[in-house]
């Protein structure tokens, strides 16, 4: 019968595709690294695999695991199931939770013993952003903190002095700045439009502003909660100046160009604050010569309490729990870090901005603004409750300002948030 | 007569009006879809939105197959939807038939299990669905998104139950009078009257394996056995910045063959002149 | 007469799969729901907790309301439009096919493309709804970005995806017997009386089915919700907030229970449904 016969084809068929799977052993000297990058990230990644294999000759390799999307639901999947991979890529945020769980293993004193990579050749803020409790528990291997790019172009057209690449402005110089250059301008079809002096749809975080006014989230004891002191409302009354006078296209409005960084490129918006690693002079090669502009660089602004902050986005290499007591797989993981730092992206070293150039030449006119950048590069205190606490910063107060910036009220809303994140800490 | 007819005709172009509108409507995800696969990339984001591209720009094209091996991973997720189309249609076409034309011990009870099947969010069950594979050493294996399909999918067992049960009773009684048994009535009578249902769910037998993006990340690991919704995702990095131009180039070339395959399997859903009458 | 066993010899695939893919997660993730696992770590047994915490939640009852109110307004929104559009396409036109192909097309689109393209489409400022409307001077709202129109928005979407069930429509309206509308013609009938007549009694058994299915779609709205977020809770679906549970904040024990609070709802009311079936689905 036609049917049984079918069905026999496809049933073999299945038996095949189920034999064609080898059961990744886990000998000693076989490590899985699980990585974000995909696509043409992802042959990068393989090279530098290929390379760190290739150096190892034989003494341990290492595979890559992409993981295309939903990175974390994946790989908390392979943890859960004793299938962990044996390194893993972590953005900071989640660090201290994934250690706190007892997922991944305690760095410190294999870091504080090694030879090649030890702690004092990373930036402190970059290294801090990697611990729990005081210990280390992951390699940075990327950090991409806040500058402000600006286009010189449009600042000439209203004819405003450039900032200086390494003395930053103060918040207030920020939105007067950004004040002048809220203009409307004609299209080259005669239509007008309206320029912005900047973008903030959501981006810089909130942790930004609350450290503009001189506060914080968290205290670096990882306890007190600071979201409703008197210098974090007064960094949300930066943000809600800027929200109110103008300087920003509306939130509904942002993602009408697809996403905020879009703004810059247009020349709708005349500053961005964006990490150090973002390509717009490496896109703009691409485009035609009349969309094409001068780009300056100046470091964030400078808070109420005389500091300067850049919001620093960092990701490290953690090391799953199961490798804690073999030594190949930390030597194989140095290895690793030490090729990473060699990449395309701004390496977390101290005193090493020079590679930035060597690695992306377009970055030359940013240097001097990068290095200030790193400088003054920090991160938020993480803790465990991380997630909880700063979704709702993010739904209940940054969206509130952002959708109704005239009639918010953010500080009651800021209270309610301290009150529900010492709640938090207090279940502990 | 004559009037008639014309009353005809202008009711054929009304219809063929209000399809057109609509077809607009319904095109213009698909039209976004081709014009930004055509542009370079900063002509994709323009206010306002620039509807045609200016130029034929094909680079996303080249730069999609650069970065994501589309062909290999259509040619993957074809054979994940072909193993598993055949098991899926034909078991929950049994089983609908054992639910719709018998009655046994238990039975509304056990078709309540079965739509309560449906009900649980997958989210919660598939964790502890991925440590039973990986225990039993399906871990990199497409044998976890094939296998259940051999045992029916209850929304399908579900419409075709409600399908089955349609036809009138004389229909089996007739072919037990000549001595025929169950199996041989439901092959020989009920799968050829139900072509278009049977159409229906291997449609979405077809589409759910070809838009299934977290069963297959969850289970596949190793990228020579991507699917092509894996190979997608491939264009967005995790900060959120998407090539869009080559997204929308992968696209288009991933929903050729599924028009194909519509385009192909709709002539089922056209009135049957034959069977009519049957029914009812 | 046999035919009882013989009925539970067909369902016999269904109840071994049942038994070996289905039932065990299920029994898990009951367990699950009253620990308070987090996925990475180890599981402690918190009895009903994470059920008490549930109807504490104010989150709880503010997403669940935002999807009941999708629901009840969704499901007869997509039945309806389903069943007119088929009623459109079931005919020997010349080029049907390809107009069946188009109105089915966006049952084909993963969520997340179509959750994109519809960014555009009610982006306030140049999405294709609000040029329209300023033509007739008329000021369009904010669409996904203002509360008040979140759940709108979501309703459009939600009938331009309707032809998810078209196919099954064309299954049914394709078996009626051409005989049914020739004697409403001898009796007179009028369009319009034909299709509420014959036709819609005809169909109430797809109808019936697409009710099922619709009210379990509405309560497990996840994908374009997850990806358009905006309004902030406003928008937040009863599934994005167990999404967010389970996934961002690892809190996999409570997410569970969240999901068998929906499942009892979804039973109960599915349920009430196949209770009332007898008094309209034709059979």
């Amino acid at each position: 019968m036609k049917l049984k016969g079918l069905a026999l084809c496809l049933l073999t068929l299945m038996v095949i595709t189920a034999c064609g799977t080898t059961n990744s052993g886990n000998n000693e000297n076989e490590f899985i690294f699980a990585t974000w990058a995909a696509g043409e990230e992802l042959q990068e990644f393989e090279e530098i695999i290929n390379q760190v294999n290739e150096n190892a000759d034989g003494e341990y390799t290492v595979k890559a695991l992409s993981i295309p999307s939903d990175y974390y639901i994946k790989l908390a999947t392979q943890i859960s199931s004793n299938n962990a991979p044996d390194f893993f890529w972590m953005t900071q945020e989640l660090i201290s939770r994934y250690a706190n769980l007892g997922a991944i293993t305690d760095l410190t004193e294999k870091l504080e013993q090694s030879e090649q990579l030890t702690p004092d050749l990373f930036y402190d803020g970059v290294l801090a952003s990697a611990t729990y409790e005081d210990r280390y528990y992951g390699v940075p291997w990327i950090a991409n903190p806040l500058m402000i790019y600006y286009n010189k172009d449009l600042f000439d057209q209203e004819g405003i002095d450039h900032p200086s690449p390494t003395d930053p402005w103060t918040w207030d110089e920020f939105i007067e700045v950004a004040k002048e250059l809220t203009v409307i301008k004609q299209d080259g079809n005669g239509n007008d439009y309206q320029q912005f002096g900047t973008v903030v749809d959501g981006w810089p975080n909130i942790e930004t502003f609350m450290w503009a006014g001189g506060g914080d989230i968290i205290a670096e004891d990882g306890e007190d909660i600071l979201i409703d002191s008197a210098e974090s409302l007064e960094g949300l009354s930066i943000l809600n100046e800027i929200l109110t006078s103008g300087i920003t296209p509306s939130y509904a409005q942002v993602s009408s160009l697809g996403s905020n960084n879009v703004w810059f490129e247009k020349q709708r918006a005349a500053m961005f604050m964006g990490g150090i690693q973002d390509n717009f002079e490496e896109k703009m090669t691409r485009w035609e010569e009349e969309e094409q502009f001068e780009i300056g660089y100046t470091p964030m602004p400078v808070g109420q309490d005389g500091e300067a902050y850049a919001f620093n986005w960092t990701a490290s290499t953690v090391m799953s729990i199961d490798q804690a007591e073999n030594p190949l797989a930390y030597q194989a993981l140095e290895d690793i870090t030490l090729e990473f730092f060699k990449w395309k992206v701004a390496s977390p070293l101290e005193g090493q901005v020079e590679r930035v150039v060597e690695i992306d030449p377009h970055k030359e006119e940013a240097l001097e603004t990068i290095e200030q950048s790193l400088l003054i590069a920090r991160s938020a205190n993480y803790i465990p409750e991380w997630d909880v606490i700063n979704n709702r910063l993010w739904v209940d107060l940054y969206t509130g300002m952002l959708n109704a910036p005239e009639s918010f009220d953010y500080e009651a809303m800021a209270k309610e948030i301290a009150d529900f994140a010492r709640n938090e800490i207090n279940k502990r | 007569m004559n009037s008639n007819s014309r009353k005809v005709r202008i009711n054929k172009a009304i219809l063929y009006l209000v399809l057109s509108l609509g077809s607009v409507l319904m095109l213009l995800p698909f039209f976004w879809m081709i014009s930004t696969a055509l542009k370079p990339d900063n002509a994709i984001f323009t206010v306002p939105i620039q509807w045609f591209p200016q130029t034929l720009y094909l680079n996303n094209f080249i730069r999609a197959m650069e970065v994501v091996p589309i062909m290999r991973y259509m040619f993957n997720t074809f054979l994940i939807a072909a193993l598993k189309i055949f098991g899926e249609v034909f078991v929950s076409a049994l089983v609908a038939y054992g639910f719709a034309r018998f009655n046994f011990k238990y039975k509304n009870i056990l078709f309540m299990v079965l739509l309560a099947t449906m009900m649980l969010p997958y989210e919660v069950t598939m964790i502890p669905t991925f440590i039973i594979w990986s225990r039993l050493g399906f871990a990199d294996s497409y044998v976890p998104l094939i296998l259940p399909a051999y045992f029916g999918s209850a929304s399908f067992i579900f419409f075709l139950r409600m399908y089955f049960q349609t036809y009138p009773k004389e229909l089996e009684e007739s072919a037990l009078i000549d001595g025929a048994s169950y199996l041989q009535i439901f092959i020989r009578i009920f799968v050829p009257l139900s072509k278009a249902a049977l159409m229906t769910i291997g449609m979405w037998s077809f589409m759910g394996t070809w838009n299934d993006l977290l069963g297959q990340l969850i289970y596949i690991n190793s990228p020579e056995k991507y699917t092509i919704q894996l190979g997608l995702a491939s264009f967005s990095n995790m900060t959120g910045e998407t090539l869009w131009g080559p997204l929308m180039a992968a696209s288009f070339i991933a929903l050729i063959p599924v028009i194909l395959i519509l385009l192909f399997a709709q002539r089922y859903f056209t009135e049957g002149v034959k069977m009519s009458g049957i029914k009812g | 007469m046999p035919k009882q066993k013989v009925g539970f010899y067909f369902i016999l695939p269904w109840l071994v799969g049942l038994i070996a893919f289905t039932i065990v997660p299920m029994l898990i993730a009951l367990y699950i729901s009253m620990t308070n696992w987090s996925i990475i770590g180890s599981a402690e047994f918190v009895g009903l907790a994470n059920f008490k915490r549930i109807f504490e939640e104010g989150m709880f009852y503010e997403t669940l309301w935002i999807t009941v109110r999708y629901a009840l307004l969704a499901v007869p929104m997509t039945i309806a439009t389903a069943f007119i559009v088929a009623i459109f396409l079931n005919n020997n036109l010349r080029f049907i096919g390809i107009y069946r192909t188009i109105f089915y097309m966006p049952a084909i689109v993963s969520g997340v493309a179509v959750a994109i393209v519809f960014k555009w489409v009610l982006d306030p400022n140049y999405g294709v709804i609000n040029s329209l409307l300023a033509n007739f001077g008329i000021d369009g709202p904010n669409w996904l970005y203002d509360p008040n129109w979140v759940l709108p928005s979501y309703l459009i979407m939600a009938v331009w995806g309707a032809s998810g069930g078209l196919l099954t429509y064309l299954v049914g309206l394709k078996d009626i017997p051409r005989s049914l509308y020739e004697s409403a013609d001898l009796d007179g009938a009028n369009f319009l009386q034909k299709v509420r007549h014959v036709t819609m009694p005809m169909m109430t058994p797809i109808i019936f089915y697409n009710m099922i299915m619709g009210i379990i779609g509405a309560f497990r709205k996840f994908t374009d919700a997850y990806v358009l977020g905006g309004a902030g809770n406003q928008g937040k679906f009863y599934m994005v907030y167990l999404y967010e549970e389970a996934f961002a904040f690892y809190n996999m024990g409570y997410a569970t229970a969240l999901a068998w609070v929906l499942f009892v709802i979804i039973l109960t009311l599915t349920i009430i449904i196949n209770i009332s079936k007898k008094y309209w689905v034709h059979t």
